[in-house]
């Protein structure tokens, strides 16, 4: 089990994939497979920056893969640092026990790694560890949970939750075209967690724009078990829908095998993350989906690439800034059927 | 004569610590009932166990039809023709009867059982024992005792067995129950199949059995007597007499006169025991005489707060204790030695010392914290004033012999240093040498001021070692008295007695 | 027969400990050579960076919170009982510790009002889970999967299912200091070994948890408070929940309804390699400590050497495996 994946795909990147701050390293690869659970679109910067520098090790820890999404962040970290001959990554495997993952950064110190790239299970619990990192001269970059301190790290890479509510809010008031009375129902993610209130928050406030509102709201957990129940229960609820989105494509699985089961097609429904399955499905256009929105799953080889450029000095080579700036927030872009095509290479596997 | 069924000769079978069988001998023939009688403890379960291949022998032949077998293991025995029916019996509730009866070697092609052939004979099994009522596709859970039994017997007919071994089969039954039970033991018996019936009720031993075997301490003491005509004194002396005669040490200093430590008054139990009252001075010894079931254990256990009394109160020294409060009891000065000591008494797996000091170990500690050093040298000084062999504290007591784990939970209470001491069959399961050493020490006990109630289905026991007898049936006492003026025969008499005049009852 | 209840006897007394010392060593023997092997690879594989001291304080303080518990276990288990709900109480004492309203009381008085109360809960939790077996008739495994669930529920509906952050820095630097070197919940986890080593081996009450596990009826009859002393044993369990909640705590800076979920089957697993019955009666708090740094050392080696956590758990299954069959063997050559 070694932390560099054998799997080589020699890709070709547009130019300044961090500028702006998009999420997705827009690539036109001349390679699909399209059964490889990698991301195709994880590649050099093909800038100044992609010469090899002094070496640089990197541990990497993130909670356990028992989510495609999540399992998606791993693989494409560690298919980001084979990219690059200076770079040495060291991942821990993936742990939900805060306790461990502690270790595991521990570990990293003890080691005096040149940085660590982290994706808490648990921001918060994290932040103290993180810090001691920091302390120890050690370059951090926090990934898609944020810790509850600045001086926990020195970048943070997120994703943008209510920019996915707004895109997903958004496609439905285009698509509707001004027609009012629609029906519109949501299947959340965990009710309780910020980022799903976030989500949620930003899908109403674009319904409101257009005149909608969410007419039906049930909540899942991310998983297909959930996602089968949760959906169930919806259709069960709804007679007519005009439009469904569902927070996550994990849970979509078990979505989609409830709306089947129920023999539901007068709805267009709206999936988010941004798993291939469902851009696939969105390509085909045989389906109820029809759009999906991404929550990038590359955050992690972002993180990776950040790193990288912070240990060696460099810039980003885009901005006139000379340092790697503090925070990235990446955008949450609708997939259609008409760009499908750019997305589907950094779309993860179910 | 022909041959017999079955033959075992000379069968012995040791535990850790204690020889179970000892040269026991028994003869079945074909279509004959055979009962086996003996006390707790005597050995007949570990038989039982033997015949059904559960346990094998440590020595002795066994022939079947006069060839020697060997019942390695359940299957093996049921290949040949025992088919055993045990006292709690060892159906699968939640399975259906036919699915019971054809357990273990169900009716199936290419691994689907055929449940419509299997309920076929099962109907038929039990028309042939005389219960067509009981349908083969209920639930076993939902049938009553009775009905259970028949599904075992219908069980080990299925297996074509020859020779059917019961575990006191009514003992779970009502009289109607009974009935039924012996018209079909008639039936298999008129078919040809022997049966081995245990029972410790000797009216259906007369009622149905044809010969039996007496089984006392692991040995065979009668076989081949004849069952509806052997005296019931006869029996029951062979049952609980003594093999070799022991010696019971006699009181050396006269009683002195003093109040009572122990008293009980109006003591009982619904369904076990009713109004027993007793009281016990410093230095004297009460017997509680009666056969199994009389509500012997039950009354000491009462006493000792292991059971809740119904009625009545328990007085230690003045101080009413605490009802159905075994550590008040322990805390006022009572121990108790159980009945069952492996079970009840001893924690197997520990040391010796630590066996002894259970009871005391408040003593041994000062602020919760052991005071080691002195537990071990007062729990080997007690385990030496009982002279436990091997000298060896720190042995596990599971590979002690029966007497010397007797001895042990006698330490236990010695080194407590306890006003009242309840023995529970002192003596069961305890090899005859050793039996005079324990006699020995209760007499030392009594001498040195302690109240002993001693209970024993051993009748010259309970007698040779009180100074005065209870004589408990059917939960009652029947006869209060010295046991100077009463023997054995007497207190059968008072027995029997209680047993005749319970028949007219009914009758 | 009258000096023997004399409990100031002048009998010589034997060498202390020699049976506890030599049973205790062969039984130990098989754990030892199992961490000596452990440590070989280590050094074998990762060299300085597993041989270095800051690695063996990363492996006990990442031992220190499963720790705490499996000592709390080794006792249940010796009495005859099992706890599933410890990771549950752990979650519930560490939300319960950090609400805002404990901390703003701690924020008025003292600190250690969060630690009164991460113990309190855990001991309560505990007392309930014995309440409920020894006079409730709950077998152990249903009462403490009724545990489980609700207190991890309520841990959820107190904290709204959100991280709560620790604020004070009394607390957290407390805890988060290291005297002479060793991290404090390094110094804490070595305090309850000892003093359960001491508890079980040298007290009363330790040969009551033995003699209620060993044989519950003997020791009714012999006068011990056998429920009584079963919710001692729950309580006591409940009680290191509280202080494995107190380290998580500090050790995550954060209390949250996540914690400690699954801990149950590390501390059991790590109770029973080290040689303590699953049916009760023979128990060793020194066995499980081995245990214990077994596991964690286990999972330090894979990390350092980037090893997958599904192999782990795939080794830590044999290692079990293997644990329970050599002390079976052991166990049958004594008797």
């Amino acid at each position: 089990m070694s932390t560099i994946h054998p799997r080589r795909r020699r890709a070709f990147a547009v130019a300044g994939a961090f500028a702006a701050a998009t999420l997705v390293l827009g690539a036109c690869t001349n390679n699909s497979g399209g059964d490889d659970d990698t991301s195709d679109a994880i590649s050099k910067s093909n800038t100044d920056n992609d010469k090899s520098g002094e070496k640089v090790v990197i541990g990497f820890s993130a909670p356990a893969a028992d989510h495609g999404w999540m399992g998606s962040i791993t693989k494409s970290a560690t298919t980001q640092a084979e990219q690059y001959d200076d770079i040495e990554l060291k991942v821990a495997e993936g742990t939900n026990d805060v306790n461990l993952q502690i270790s595991q950064v521990e570990t990293f110190i003890n080691d005096k790694v040149d940085a660590i790239v982290l994706l808490p299970f648990d921001g918060a619990a994290m932040t103290s560890v993180a810090r001691k990192a920091m302390d120890a001269g050690i370059v951090v970059v926090n990934v898609d949970r944020e810790f509850n301190s600045p001086f926990a790290a020195r970048t943070t890479v997120l994703g943008d939750n209510y920019g996915m509510g707004v895109s997903a809010g958004t496609f439905v008031c285009d698509d509707a075209a001004g027609k009012t009375g629609l029906k519109v129902a949501e299947i959340a993610g965990i009710d309780s967690l910020p980022l799903t209130q976030d989500r949620s928050q930003g899908f109403s406030d674009a319904l409101k724009a257009c005149g909608l509102k969410v007419d039906n709201r049930v909540a899942a957990e991310f998983t297909v078990e959930s996602g089968e129940k949760a959906a169930s229960n919806l259709l069960q609820a709804a007679p007519k829908i005009d439009y469904l989105w569902n927070h996550d494509d994990d849970q979509g699985v078990g979505v989609l095998a409830a709306i089947n089961n129920a023999g539901r097609d007068e709805f267009t429904m709206i999936g988010g993350a941004g798993s291939a399955d469902v851009m696939e499905a969105i390509k085909a256009d045989n389906s109820v989906l029809k759009a999906t929105v991404v929550y990038p799953s590359t955050q992690a080889a972002d993180g990776v690439k950040l790193a990288r450029l912070l240990v060696q000095g460099k810039s980003l080579s885009d901005l006139a800034e000379i340092e790697v700036p503090r925070m990235l927030k990446l955008a949450a872009p609708i997939v259609t059927k008409e760009n499908v095509d750019t997305y589907l290479p950094s779309a993860f596997r179910s | 004569m022909a041959t017999p069924l079955l033959e075992m000769r000379g069968i012995v079978k040791e535990f850790p610590g204690v020889r179970a069988l000892d040269g026991v001998d028994l003869v079945v023939r074909a279509g004959e009932v055979h009962c086996l009688l003996g006390q707790n403890g005597a050995g007949k379960s570990t038989l039982i166990k033997v015949l059904a291949g559960a346990h094998g022998v440590d020595d002795g032949t066994i022939l079947w039809e006069g060839e020697p077998v060997t019942f390695a293991d359940p299957q093996a025995a049921l290949r040949t023709g025992v088919a055993t029916i045990y006292q709690e019996l060892d159906l699968v509730d939640g399975l259906s009867v036919a699915d019971n009866v054809f357990l273990g070697h169900e009716s199936s092609r290419g691994g689907f059982t055929r449940n419509a052939d299997m309920n076929r004979s099962a109907r038929e099994l039990l028309k042939t024992l005389g219960h067509p009522e009981i349908r083969p596709t209920r639930e076993v859970g939902s049938l009553s005792a009775a009905g259970k039994q028949i599904v075992s017997m219908a069980r080990a007919l299925s297996r074509d067995a020859k020779v059917i071994v019961m575990d006191e089969p009514s003992a779970v039954l009502d009289p109607d129950e009974v009935k039924g039970l012996f018209r079909v033991v008639d039936d298999l018996r008129a078919a040809g199949t022997a049966i081995i019936y245990i029972s410790h009720r000797l009216e259906e031993i007369r009622r149905i059995g044809d010969r039996l075997t007496v089984l006392k301490d692991g040995r065979t003491v009668a076989g081949d007597l004849p069952a509806k005509d052997t005296p019931t004194s006869e029996l029951i002396t062979l049952m609980t007499g003594r093999t070799v005669s022991s010696v019971f040490p006699r009181r050396t200093t006269p009683l002195p006169a003093a109040d009572p430590l122990l008293s009980v008054s109006g003591l009982g139990r619904a369904g076990e025991f009713a109004d027993v009252s007793f009281d016990v001075r410093p230095g004297e010894i009460i017997g509680l005489a009666g056969l199994v079931g009389a509500g012997r254990s039950e009354i000491v256990e009462t006493v000792f707060g292991a059971r809740r009394a119904g009625h009545g109160t328990v007085t230690v020294d003045g101080h009413k204790l605490r009802n159905g409060a075994v550590d008040a009891a322990v805390a006022a000065g009572v121990g108790l030695c159980p009945e069952e000591r492996k079970s009840q008494g001893l924690i197997l797996d520990d040391a010796v010392y630590r066996n002894i000091s259970l009871a005391s170990l408040g003593r041994f500690s000062r602020y919760g914290v052991s005071t080691e050093g002195a537990e071990r040298s007062a729990a080997r000084e007690a385990a030496r004033s009982v002279d436990v062999r091997p000298d060896a504290p720190d042995r596990v007591i599971r590979t002690l012999s029966g007497g010397n784990q007797q001895k042990v939970v006698l330490a236990r209470w010695l080194l407590r240093g306890c006003k009242v001491l309840l023995l529970d069959e002192p003596t069961r399961g305890v090899d005859v040498g050793a039996r005079a050493e324990i006699y020995a020490l209760v007499r030392q006990l009594a001498d040195s001021g302690v109240a002993i109630v001693v209970v024993s289905s051993d009748i010259e026991e309970v007698l040779g070692l009180s100074d005065r007898v209870l004589v408990i049936a059917d939960g009652a006492v029947v006869h209060d008295g010295p046991s100077d003026a009463i023997d054995a025969s007497g207190v059968l008499d008072r027995i029997l007695a209680t047993h005749e005049h319970q028949k007219e009852d009914v009758a | 027969m009258t000096s023997l209840q004399d409990p100031s006897l002048s009998v010589p007394a034997p060498p202390k400990g020699d049976r506890g010392g030599s049973i205790g060593l062969a039984r130990n023997l098989g754990l030892v050579i199992a961490l000596v092997i452990l440590c070989i690879v280590g050094v074998a594989t990762a060299g300085d960076r597993f041989a270095s001291s800051d690695n063996v304080l990363t492996i006990l303080r990442l031992a220190a919170v499963v720790g705490v518990i499996s000592i709390g276990m080794t006792f249940v288990i010796t009495g005859g009982g099992i706890d599933l709900s410890v990771g549950a109480i752990l979650a519930l004492a560490s939300v319960w510790a950090t609400t805002t309203g404990t901390q703003a009381m701690a924020g008025d008085v003292h600190w250690i009002i969060m630690v009164f109360s991460a113990i309190l809960v855990g001991a309560a939790c505990g007392t309930i889970n014995g309440l409920l077996i020894a006079y409730g008739r709950i077998v152990p495994f249903i009462a403490t999967l009724a545990m489980l669930a609700s207190a991890r529920g309520l841990a959820e509906i107190i904290a709204d299912r959100k991280t709560q952050i620790i604020r004070d820095q009394g607390f957290l630097d407390f805890f988060g200091a290291e005297p002479i070197g060793i991290p404090v919940i390094v110094i804490i986890f070595a305090l309850v070994v000892a003093a359960g080593w001491f508890l079980l081996n040298r007290t009363t009450f330790g040969r009551r948890t033995f003699a209620v596990g060993g044989n519950p009826e003997a020791a009714r009859l012999a006068g011990i408070k056998v429920q009584r002393h079963t919710v001692y044993l729950y309580a006591l369990l409940g009680t290191t929940c509280g202080i494995a909640a107190v380290m998580l705590m500090s050790r995550t800076t954060t209390g949250s309804s996540t914690h400690g979920t699954l801990i149950e089957l590390d501390a059991i697993a790590a109770v029973v390699i080290g040689g303590t019955l699953l049916s009760g009666g023979r128990g060793t708090v020194v066995g499980t400590l081995f245990g214990v740094l077994i596991f964690t050392t286990l999972t330090n080696v894979f990390t350092l050497n980037n090893l997958s956590t599904s192999a782990q758990a795939v080794a830590k299954g044999v290692i079990i495996v293997i644990a329970v069959l050599l002390q079976q063997r052991i166990a049958n050559r004594k008797t």
